[in-house]
């Protein structure tokens, strides 16, 4: 999926942000398979703004080969996974851009900001940054987790560090492993225990009120 | 003679045991699982560089937030458990009433189930709707003590009810050992389903305890009257080798008024067809209640906050890690049952068991002397802390089992037992509160000081008792000397 935008909406469906800042009548949507359930909803995006994908953007290019263009959004052919997203936010009267919106896009390949702006997470998160055609390329985001000049912390007990957007990172549980905080592991057999403990104290009750309340005499 | 002892005996000896058993075992499983608990309340505190910061994803690390830090959770814990030994006291003596008014049986099924169902609903059912709530966790405990309470004074009585007392004191002290074989089987389960959420430890503990109430309510005789055999509690404390006619005519003597009242082991029972459940304030004004009651607070003081304190002690002055201290306690738990055990069967033998308890306490002062300057070597820390054991936990076993059973006689036994116990659990929630104070101002040589005058306290209580008592032994050596 692409992202497209010349006036930029971001929405993010699951946590619930959303920025809009600029808004003049197109609207870029941001798509992801991971986040999206329903195909309905990913229609609902595409249509929010009128028109279709710039000609001029990378989104363009790329759509033409690899993808199918549905309202403002591109998708790709045969797919649900999701490995390449490129962003264009060029061309935008933005001033700044809290780190925070990218938060969660891990497979930001590539994004095209405004020649003021600086790349998400700093330099030290993107293999490329430079400046063409007035704007400014961030191009392959770093992953952090391999970073450990710039770590000075380490995920909790039970989990494993992954890319989370440019210059974030999130700690998943590791295989196993589930729950609040990761605590829990494997599966309870609750089935197994409750079955063996009724079944006992069935039996020891059965045993006992033979051999003992059975013989009590009612005074 | 032994008594005749039928393999019923053994049985009601077994289901009393486990079902104390069952009540600690869930009571340690609390204690075991208090930190996964507050690490479920609490969100991550990370720091990075210098600030806080919030971990993703936020419904892994971030999403509950009943206390801000870990450090409010512990408190919030601790109040728990005071709001539990409170609301225990005071069931206590109301749980004691209803057992002898009611039938034992059923009282003891309903504690042992009820209590079972509050504590799945505490630990499990909130876990599993994700409904985490101050108020009512402290509702659920509040009743959980409630319910708790009822099962101690109807094991005693039922116990009281098995065994009379010419064998009582051994056996007693043999059974005391369960709320020690409780915490053990309590650590076991914890540990060994802790790793799939602790909420499965409290769902085991708590279907466990609920299918013992199940157990016992099918096969407990709570008499052996039920079956038709005779009742042995109505053989009254005599020493086991002696000759019954003898003693009878030699002691008249009229300044014995005051140990008339409290020779409650010597007088014959009258067999009473069908005893009617006295009164709480009846049953208080019994000879002997209260300054055992009172003696047993301050005991239990001593009792539960060595043993509660002991692994913080261990850690802050020797620096030994907790596994290490925790296992340092078992000692002083054996040290108690084998106390229990063996004073016990001198008291039977000696037909008194006042002075017994009396020797004990003077050796334990000297004792815990001793232990406040234990060196840093596990070894003699822990042959210390047994006999330690021993010497306080013997006592404090007999006093709330066997005296108590001496103390209710027949019509009362449920009822003596609740304000025996609830007396004690009173000083002993007290105690929490004032170690930790007395700590944090004075130091641990104080702690140890003010267990010491709890201790000689414990002995000034029981005094008229110990008078008496020590009076009659003499008595009876002479008139044993002047028959032969």
């Amino acid at each position: 999926m692409i992202i497209e935008s010349h006036d930029f909406v971001l929405a993010k469906m699951t946590a619930g942000v959303t920025t809009s800042t600029i808004c003049l009548c197109t609207v870029f949507i941001v798509l992801f398979n991971v986040y999206v359930d329903s195909q309905d909803t990913d229609a609902q995006l595409c249509q929010m703004c009128e028109g279709t994908v710039r000609q001029d953007s990378p989104v363009w290019d790329f759509c033409l080969t690899k993808g199918h263009i549905r309202g403002r959004c591109c998708f790709r052919n045969n797919t649900s996974n999701v490995d390449t997203i490129i962003g264009d936010l060029s061309n935008n009267p933005i001033s700044n851009l809290s780190d925070f919106i990218f938060q969660g896009f891990s497979h930001l390949t590539q994004l095209l900001l405004p020649s003021k702006l600086e790349c998400p997470g700093g330099n030290a998160s993107w293999e490329k940054v430079e400046v063409k055609n007035n704007a400014k390329i961030c191009q392959g985001q770093t992953n952090i987790c391999n970073q450990t000049v710039q770590m000075p912390w380490d995920c909790p007990e039970n989990s494993f560090c992954s890319p989370y957007g440019p210059g974030f990172f999130e700690c998943s549980c590791l295989h196993n492993f589930h729950g609040y905080k990761c605590l829990r592991q494997g599966e309870f057999p609750i089935v197994k225990v409750l079955g063996i403990l009724t079944g006992s104290t069935v039996v020891v009750s059965s045993l006992l009120w033979f051999t003992q309340r059975r013989k009590v005499k009612n005074t | 003679m032994w008594p005749p002892y039928t393999y019923h005996h053994l049985l009601a000896f077994l289901l009393t045991f486990l079902s104390y058993v069952l009540l600690h075992s869930s009571r340690k499983t609390f204690s075991n699982v208090k930190v996964s608990i507050s690490a479920q309340w609490t969100p991550s505190a990370f720091q990075q560089n210098g600030s806080t910061s919030s971990l993703s994803p936020g419904e892994t690390w971030e999403e509950n937030k009943l206390f801000a830090d870990m450090g409010e959770a512990t408190l919030f814990l601790g109040a728990l458990d005071s709001i539990f030994l409170f609301s225990y006291a005071v069931g206590l003596y109301i749980s004691g009433v209803i057992g002898d008014r009611f039938n034992l049986r059923y009282v003891l099924s309903f504690g042992l189930c009820g209590s079972a169902v509050t504590e799945f609903v505490f630990g499990t059912l909130t876990e599993w709707l994700q409904f985490y709530n101050v108020y009512f966790y402290c509702f659920l405990w509040v009743i959980n003590g409630l319910l708790q309470s009822t099962v101690w004074p109807c094991v005693v009585a039922i116990m009281g009810n098995w065994f009379g007392k010419s064998g009582r004191g051994f056996v007693f002290g043999l059974w005391s050992a369960c709320a020690s074989v409780g915490n053990i089987l309590g650590a076991f389960l914890a540990s060994s389903v802790l790793k799939y959420g602790y909420e499965y430890a409290f769902l085991v503990t708590s279907v466990v305890q609920f299918a013992g109430g199940v157990v016992v309510f099918f096969g407990l005789l709570t008499s052996p009257k039920e079956i038709g055999l005779s009742d042995y509690s109505e053989t009254s404390l005599r020493p086991v080798t002696r000759d019954t006619d003898s003693q009878r005519p030699l002691i008249s003597d009229d300044e014995d008024e005051l140990c008339d009242e409290y020779s409650i082991q010597q007088r014959d029972e009258e067999p009473e067809p069908q005893p009617k459940a006295i009164g709480f304030l009846q049953a208080f004004c019994l000879p002997g209640v209260i300054p055992y009651s009172l003696a047993y607070a301050c005991l239990k003081l001593v009792n539960y906050s060595f043993f509660f304190w002991l692994p913080f002690y261990l850690s802050k002055n020797f620096g030994w890690k907790e596994v290490q201290a925790d296992r340092l306690s078992v000692w002083y738990d054996v040290g108690g049952i084998v106390g229990g055990t063996v004073q016990g069967l001198i008291s039977d033998l000696l037909g008194k068991r006042a002075p017994v308890l009396a020797i004990s306490l003077l050796l334990a002062m000297g004792a815990l002397v001793g232990y406040s300057h234990s060196p840093n070597n596990q070894l003699v820390n822990g042959a210390l802390l047994a006999t330690t054991g021993f010497l306080i936990g013997g006592p404090s076993n007999m006093i709330s089992s066997a005296i108590s059973a001496d103390l209710g006689r027949q019509e009362a036994l449920a009822t003596v037992t609740g304000i025996v116990d609830g007396t004690g659990s009173i000083g002993a929630a007290g105690g929490q509160y004032l170690v930790s104070l007395i700590e944090s101002k004075l130091g641990w040589m104080c702690v140890f000081y003010f267990f010491i005058i709890m201790t000689g306290c414990s002995i000034l209580f029981i005094i008229p008792l110990i008078y008496c008592e020590i009076r009659s032994l003499c008595r009876d050596s002479q008139a044993r000397t002047h028959q032969l």
